[in-house]
């Protein structure tokens, strides 16, 4: 008597859990598994959307190791990651340790401040990144030459329009990564500090000695995570430049996007779309490897 | 020296905070400048052009646009939630086999970057009929392990003496959790209700891509096509309608500033 029972309650609970995760399995297995297989098996064929698929096996991606464009794009999606990365990472920590310092309602004032371009939606940011970096009359333009430099040209020069777009992207983003910076430094222990003072280290020398090795595991996290989101930058980009000028801002997500949505090249978008998916896929394994083996070390 | 440091600080940061706000303002003040003026460089326009907030609103599809955002992201918010802390609640609370698997299957998504799938997902999405729809909208943003991960990661805490006593008094699993855990989730409800929100109503990309009916566009898309759809729109309404545009993440932002902060820690922690 009692074996069942228990049995019919484990059963119940099979079918409950199971019930309870169907919608979410089946929504991620096809909103999220099967597109990554059918960007692979898409990736071996000739497809142009509009005629079949012809088998092509490998051909695509020996056709992106010869694409200059290709690789022109994956130069200017290194660029930009290796501009923004250290920036946001520099700028998000620096304004998270100022923040630390800061005591009573100063303190939240300064944060709203730095967290409201976050509630910026990423289209609006465009919109006003080009406003105000107009070549002619854009209000930066208008500083620089009350702080006695010449106006720039910005999304309209090819050798600037990338570090405009980087710095938009930054604007938007320094709050939400100060904020985690800020959670993580708020949980070292006081007595660290004080100990560190008694034996003499203040300022720098705390910063360097205590804070910045206890943040290691935060500073991975934000390091990779921002990493990853540069390599997908996007919509800023389409809404700024779309790729201009002269492709200056042709980012690989961008070059796939046009292959895929504007040229049709299903087959081939597909490819190099999978091509950068290895490498982010893979910078999140080293991810992922670095906070387990961290949570192990504690 | 430990006074005027005390005093320094503060300073500096609400001068660099301010730098932060003047993109925002510089929106918000030229907005209101007339056509001719809206380059101008002053802190304060001569003349306030309330009209260009009228010109923005009914020269344009925002109205429109604003609905569509409003009832894509009230709508996959809605149902993420239930979704999500269902999902969540089995594999924090519930014993059945397979569950390691499941659960690492779920997180491994999370490695899954959208910029990537967008082309296959558009593929998939349109063959299973809901291209160009409110379906097609909606339903392929519902699914984000990232949210089951944080209800899993609330449930693990959660007290285990109400359930018990729940059961003891013949509710069912799923009455338990609907009845009970559910209604108490609101602590991580909150944050991630505003994070969807926020993300969606944020939402450009797969709009783009999915919709080709200028009927369902979404605001963004609304928005991108007002500064650069090929016309030429005066600066002063372009931003008009930015402000319009982002008038209810600022309330949402206001409101809710507490929890969104929450709900950044939750991310950073992980």
């Amino acid at each position: 008597m009692t074996p069942k029972r228990i049995s019919a309650r484990t059963r119940n609970e099979w079918v409950t859990a199971y019930g309870f995760l169907l919608p979410n399995i089946v929504g991620l297995l096809v909103f999220v598994f099967i597109p990554i297989i059918y960007a692979f098996y898409a990736s071996l064929h000739d497809w142009n959307a509009l005629s079949p698929k012809v088998y092509a096996g490998w051909a695509n991606y020996r056709e992106l190791l010869h694409d200059d464009e290709w690789w022109a794009s994956v130069r200017k999606t290194l660029t930009f990651s290796v501009v923004y990365v250290p920036l946001l990472f520099m700028s998000s920590l620096l304004s998270a340790v100022m923040l630390n310092a800061i005591r009573g309602r100063a303190s939240g004032v300064v944060r709203t401040m730095f967290l409201m371009p976050f509630a910026i939606t990423s289209v609006i940011s465009a919109i006003i990144g080009m406003f105000m970096l107009d070549p002619r009359n854009g209000a930066v333009n208008h500083i620089l030459e009350l702080l006695g430099g010449s106006p720039q040209q910005f999304l309209a020069s090819t050798s600037q329009a990338m570090f405009s777009i980087a710095g938009v992207i930054l604007w938007i983003n320094v709050g939400y990564n100060m904020i985690i910076f800020l959670s993580a430094m708020k949980e070292i222990p006081r007595d660290y500090y004080e100990a560190a003072e008694i034996d003499g280290a203040t300022g720098w020398k705390s910063f360097r000695y205590i804070t910045l090795p206890l943040l290691k595991e935060t500073s991975t996290f934000i390091l990779i995570v921002t990493t990853i989101g540069s390599f997908q930058a996007l919509e800023q980009i389409l809404v700024m430049t779309d790729g201009g000028p002269m492709n200056s801002t042709q980012v690989s997500v961008l070059y796939i996007f046009k292959q895929g949505f504007d040229m049709l090249n299903m087959g081939y978008a597909s490819a190099l779309a999978f091509v950068l998916f290895l490498i982010i896929f893979c910078l999140s394994l080293f991810q992922l490897k670095l906070l387990s083996s961290k949570k192990e070390g504690v | 020296m430990a006074v005027s440091k005390r005093m320094v600080l503060p300073v500096v940061g609400v001068l660099l905070g301010l730098l932060m706000l003047f993109p925002i303002y510089m929106m918000l003040i030229s907005s209101l400048r007339s056509e001719t003026t809206v380059f101008d460089f002053q802190l304060l326009p001569v003349e306030f052009e309330w009209s260009n907030f009228k010109t923005a609103w009914t020269e344009s599809g925002l109205p429109r646009a604003i609905l569509n955002s409003l009832f894509v992201s009230v709508t996959v918010t809605v149902v993420a939630m239930v979704f999500h802390a269902m999902s969540g609640y089995a594999l924090a609370r519930l014993n059945f086999p397979g569950k390691s698997v499941v659960f690492g299957w779920m997180l491994s998504t999370l490695m899954v970057p959208f910029s990537i799938i967008m082309l296959p997902l558009y593929l998939i999405t349109k063959d299973l009929g809901l291209g160009n729809s409110y379906w097609g909208l909606i339903v392929p943003s519902i699914f984000n392990a990232y949210g089951i991960f944080l209800f899993r990661q609330f449930y693990r805490d959660f007290p285990k003496e109400l359930e018990e006593a729940a059961y003891m008094e013949g509710l069912s699993l799923a009455g338990t959790f609907f009845r009970i855990a559910f209604p108490l989730s609101v602590p991580i409800i909150v944050p991630l209700t505003i994070g969807f929100f926020l993300a969606n109503w944020n939402s450009y990309l797969w709009p783009l891509v999915i919709t080709q009916d200028e009927k369902l566009w979404v605001v963004q898309q609304e928005l991108a096509h007002i500064v650069g759809g090929g016309y030429f729109t005066p600066w002063n309404i372009v931003l008009a309608a930015a402000v319009i545009a982002a008038i209810p993440t600022f309330i949402l932002f206001f409101i809710a500033q507490r929890y969104l902060v929450e709900g950044i820690k939750m991310s950073g922690i992980k």
